[in-house]
């Protein structure tokens, strides 16, 4: 058994703290199971180099079959993307047939569109490639949620509801609110698990 | 104070990155003193250390190379101290002549040298495999293939080189340093070495190589290690032989590389005999030799060159295993260059094998998809002050005819020569003599390693070169870090060359860490700030100016004065970086504005390569990106219109 998420977005969404809470919960419902079985938890991230606004993805991976960071190509169960050019450029690669994809519809345009060099692909069109390579694609106001929560930061949080709601995730939502209580700073904790909320009751 | 990450109840289970977990390592070994340059990726490691510095005792600092960091913390070694040095790939470049020379008297305290590899190159020049250069130093290599093993060998690495009275080296990379995993904590070693000095420790004067009698006694005396070490390595718990009954064909995989085989003999369904090392040198020639005594065909899948590979090779050849050996040399099943991961290891393996893999029928769909997706192109950040340096380099440079020639360095301004993705570049000769830099991206000719920006252009000055001015640049972190020797060398020569120094005041590229121009050091305590521009002149440079990289006429005039001096030009472009300075201060929505009725649409602005100047096509108007804009002015005093402009009120 394994579970293979990828969180895609651009640099400063919080793509990395929303895969840690993910490997997170993992942890805590490893250890909760009381099942003797061992489950490897890792994630891969990809930063560094990454300045503010570049492309980062981070690949998330549980089971007892998990040894490296990375998913296979073509082997994701999940995309969950910040930003739905991401969601776009990993999951061509990497979605899996059957897979999922929940985008947010907020779109972030890289300096090559701004400058007018390229151009950003309509999100039908997005959603429709994601669709034709075999995955069930859910498009979310995850940025006007998160305003809704109280702050446009908590989108990350927002995708992390919907992702959660999908059933997926072999875990439960108690687990998933302590994941993000040990993960969010305290002063933001209320703001997040109103996010995730409304990630979850979202039917977009 | 709460706890750091690394804090935690021995027996705890945690989400560790690979870097925080090599630190945790040294704090359940006892560690004593961590000395770093940062260099992603393995800038975490001792960025969890000075986290997590209160809860254990050591002294801990970011120095100013890597040469340093390594000799501090080889000092703290000679007198008996438990030390850790921590690098990138190049990082261990710069720290060469002192690592290739400690071996031979070798260590009293343990020493432990992390170096995280960049197999893939995602943060690097180049994708060079520094288990080679521990094989050269003749010292121990461990290469995890887990964060859980990252810990636990870091831990153990400082007992094997206290044991053998070497430094011993842990190759990571960045699929191991910048990955997280669950790792289980082991208790805290609460026990210090004692701090002493004995100049005969063991070996006539031990810690100084030309001491009688002289370097080659201790040369041998570092051979006379390496039984142990081998013996070390074929009793090593991180080297593991499982031996599959009656299988024929066997694999070895080391490192990383591991958790790829294991989840490609996972995918494959395949019983082969297995070998999986975690110590690879020396090779551990027993449990090799049981493996090869077993099979007909070996498959080595290994992170960067083949280096398990051609040791085993050697050993295979010497004594006359008749295996067939697949990797990356010989009939290749990897590809020599670039990252492996599960999918190639699986290919790979299928290759050898002659294994029939499904083929993914959506390559035809992918293929199509990707023609989609626009390029995201790495930008410097809005309001960056490089973007107000080279925008006024290259209007000074304009100036003057000809083709100049910019070198350029390592940092976030080394994006000034990563160009954009999108646009095209033709290869020819008029190309290059016609190529106006068109962005802030494009301005960087040559792009190679700390510091090579003003030896390179040196060189190109005193050979002769005539068609047009030698610039170079540096930031203010590598100003201290590689650059000093070539200055002297520049004032000394009479080199004619300007040398734009980019002071941002932070090592911003690697997460903003500290430097001598910051003026707080590594735990945050003030410090007298370096100062680039006495250091500038006292070191001999006649002309030699300070001005504000977010005044662009100033900084254009400064730099055309520079280029017009005959010899070495100094200008010290200055501009606290700018997440700095946000993080400081609430930012709201940015005032700047475009008068849609001044726009011209001559998109000048754009060549500024401020991400958060925007152009729209189908009106052919700028347009300010207010989320990213911080109202830094640069925009405005670009735009020859007077079209942008900050609203009042």
């Amino acid at each position: 058994m394994s579970v293979n998420i990828i969180v895609a977005g651009v640099g400063g969404q919080g793509s990395i703290l929303a895969s840690h809470i993910l490997a997170e919960a993992a942890i805590l419902a490893e250890s909760e199971s009381r099942d003797g079985r061992r489950v490897n938890v890792r994630v891969g991230e990809t930063f560094g180099a990454a300045m503010r606004g570049g492309a980062v993805a981070s690949h998330v991976r549980f089971g007892d079959d998990v040894y490296g960071p990375l998913v296979g190509r073509g082997q994701a169960d999940m995309i969950i993307a910040l930003e739905p050019l991401e969601g776009l450029r990993i999951g061509v690669e990497y979605i899996k047939q059957g897979g999922m994809a929940v985008l947010n519809d907020e779109k972030f345009a890289p300096v090559d569109v701004k400058i007018g060099a390229a151009q950003y692909p309509d999100i039908q069109e997005i959603k429709r490639a994601l669709e034709e390579l075999g995955g069930t694609v859910r498009v979310v106001a995850g940025t006007r949620l998160a305003v809704q929560a109280g702050t446009a930061k908590a989108m990350n949080i927002v995708m992390l509801g919907t992702a959660f709601k999908s059933g997926i995730l072999p875990f439960g939502e108690q687990i998933m609110l302590e994941a993000i209580k040990r993960r969010v700073p305290r002063r933001f904790l209320d703001v997040n698990i109103e996010a995730f909320r409304l990630g979850m009751q979202t039917d977009a | 104070m709460a706890n750091s990450k690394i804090n935690q109840r021995a027996g705890s289970r945690a989400l560790l990155m690979g870097n925080e977990a090599i630190a945790r390592g040294a704090v359940e070994a006892g560690l004593q003193l961590m000395a770093a340059y940062p260099g992603t990726p393995s800038s975490e490691v001792c960025e969890a250390l000075i986290e997590a510095h209160g809860e254990s005792d050591y002294y801990i600092e970011w120095s100013t190379n890597e040469k340093i960091a390594f000799e501090v913390a080889a000092g703290a070694a000679l007198v008996g101290a438990r030390s850790m040095t921590a690098m990138k790939n190049a990082g261990l470049n710069v720290a060469m002549d002192t690592f290739m020379t400690l071996p031979y008297g070798g260590v009293k305290g343990g020493m432990v040298i992390v170096v995280a590899d960049d197999p893939g190159a995602h943060y690097s020049s180049t994708e060079q495999d520094t288990r080679l250069l521990a094989m050269y130093a003749e010292i121990p290599c461990f290469e995890p293939m887990d964060p859980q093993e990252a810990k636990d060998m870091t831990r153990d690495a400082f007992e094997m080189s206290e044991a053998l009275e070497l430094p011993v080296f842990i190759r990571s990379v960045s699929r191991i340093s910048h990955a997280s995993g669950d790792v289980t904590f082991g208790p805290r070693a609460e026990k210090r070495n004692r701090i002493g000095f004995n100049k005969h420790y063991k070996l006539p004067y031990r810690w100084n190589v030309y001491g009688a009698p002289g370097a080659v006694s201790k040369h041998e005396w570092l051979h006379s290690v390496a039984p142990k070490a081998r013996e070390a390595a074929n009793a090593s718990t991180y080297n593991k032989l499982e031996l599959a009954r009656g299988a024929k064909v066997g694999i070895i995989s080391s490192g990383i590389a591991s958790s790829y085989a294991k989840e490609a003999m996972r995918r494959l369904g395949l019983s082969v005999s297995f070998l999986k090392l975690g110590m690879i040198h020396p090779l551990p020639d027993q449990l090799v030799g049981k493996l090869l005594s077993e099979i007909a065909t070996l498959i080595v899948i290994e992170e960067g060159d083949p280096v398990v590979e051609s040791m085993v090779r050697g050993f295979a050849q010497e004594n006359a295993f008749q295996v067939k050996i697949y990797g990356k040399s010989y009939d290749a099943v990897f590809p020599p260059t670039g990252e492996i991961n599960a999918d190639k290891a699986t290919e790979a393996i299928a290759k050898a094998m002659e294994i029939k893999l499904e083929p993914d029928n959506r390559e035809a769909a992918r293929a199509r998809i990707r023609a989609i997706v626009a390029p995201r192109s790495s930008t410097l950040c809005a309001g960056c002050s490089h973007l107000g340096t080279y925008w006024a380099l290259k209007k000074a440079l304009k100036k003057n005819s000809g083709v100049h020639i910019v070198n350029g360095d390592i940092g976030c301004y080394e994006q000034g020569g990563y160009g954009l993705f999108a646009s095209k570049i033709n290869v020819s000769d008029e190309e290059s003599k016609r190529h106006s830099i068109r962005s802030a991206y494009e301005i960087l000719d040559t792009l190679y390693v700390m510091g090579s920006g003003i030896g390179i252009a040196q060189g190109q000055a005193q050979v002769g070169y005539s068609d047009g001015k030698v610039v170079a640049v540096a930031g203010d972190s590598t100003f201290i870090h590689a650059t000093l020797p070539a200055v002297v060398n520049a004032v000394y020569s009479q080199a004619d060359i300007t040398f734009l120094v980019l002071d941002n005041r932070w090592t911003a590229m690697t997460g903003h860490q500290v430097n001598p121009n910051t003026g707080v050091d590594t735990l945050g305590k003030k410090r007298e700030r370096f100062n680039i521009a006495v250091v500038a002149k006292s070191l001999g440079v006649k002309s030699v100016r300070v001005v504000d990289a977010y005044n662009l006429e100033e900084a254009q005039e400064a730099i055309a004065e520079a280029l017009e001096f005959e010899g070495p030009s100094i200008v010290v472009l200055e501009g606290e970086c700018m997440l700095q300075v946000l993080r400081r201060t609430k930012k709201g929505r940015a005032a700047t504005r475009v008068d849609e009725q001044a726009c011209t649409g001559c998109e000048l602005c754009l060549q500024l390569g401020c991400p958060a100047v925007m152009f729209d096509k189908v009106k052919k108007k700028a347009k300010i990106d207010e989320i990213n804009c911080v109202d830094c002015n640069l925009c405005v005093q670009v735009c020859p219109h007077e079209a942008i402009a900050k609203r009042r009120g």
